[in-house]
């Protein structure tokens, strides 16, 4: 799992592309970045995670999420996720993660 | 009938492997990319509680993972050296894991529900337990 910050980040748009595989083994790994990044860049009002390269989703990364959602919300912090392809929006769809945050799907 | 095993210590290191295991015996036989990602999250998310909660990720514990396919019908087992869990004792909505915890859990349990047609536990000797999953493949052709 990478997690590199994107060039079109603006002083509270946090754009953050996601690369690789989000599971029990990487969720933790991406929770931390999230947060390391969230010191870096403290206006940050919304992060929009781009998943065009982000192959695979389970239940870990899934919580992941949305514990970052239920973490970010009292802080006026949104989330958003990007160009997610069919099998991740599948999953997060089966989840009823798409109800809570904005995604779009490539 | 075609068939395939893994065996695996119990350590989140190996599922990659796991997964890479279960497209490559299953690509063939799913040509949908979301129904073989669906079968490959439900799989990998019984091997995880196991891994996670069953053996406490001790990867001298060892795990066996087979993979049979007769006709159009996938039968996915998984032997534990632990016991058995409930499988149906576990919130059916996933909203509901949110209220009241700053950590959600169960959603494995419910996308493997989602997911697969039947599931079932077996307990064996020496308290062992073999998991069963069964999912129903299309038809090629689409018939």
């Amino acid at each position: 799992m990478q997690v590199e910050v994107l060039s079109g980040t603006t002083d509270t748009n946090l754009q953050v592309a996601l690369t690789g595989e989000l599971d029990a083994l990487t969720a933790p790994k991406l929770y931390e970045n999230l947060n390391r990044l969230l010191q870096e860049h403290p206006n940050t009002r919304k992060i929009i995670l781009n998943c065009r390269g982000l192959t695979y989703l389970s239940s870990a990364g899934a919580g992941i999420l949305l514990m970052s959602i239920d973490n970010l919300a009292p802080k006026g912090i949104s989330l958003e996720l990007k160009d997610v392809t069919p099998e991740v929006y599948n999953i997060l769809d089966l989840l009823g993660l798409t109800k809570l945050m904005p995604v779009n799907h490539v | 009938m075609s068939k395939a095993s893994l065996s695996f210590g119990a350590s989140t290191e190996n599922l990659p492997i796991i997964r890479h295991f279960v497209q490559t015996h299953l690509r063939a036989k799913v040509p949908s990319s979301v129904l073989l990602n669906q079968i490959t999250v439900a799989v990998e998310e019984l091997c995880a509680n196991s891994i996670l909660h069953g053996n406490a990720e001790n990867p001298q514990k060892e795990l066996r993972l087979e993979l049979h396919v007769q006709k159009h019908t996938l039968h996915i087992y998984l032997y534990d050296p632990a016991p058995p869990y409930d499988l149906h004792a576990y919130p059916s909505e996933p909203t509901l894991l949110r209220a009241g915890t700053n950590r959600p859990g169960g959603f494995g349990i419910y996308l493997i529900r989602r997911l697969i047609d039947r599931i079932d536990v077996r307990k064996c000797k020496g308290g062992s337990s073999v998991y069963h999953m069964v999912k129903q493949l299309p038809h090629e052709g689409g018939s």
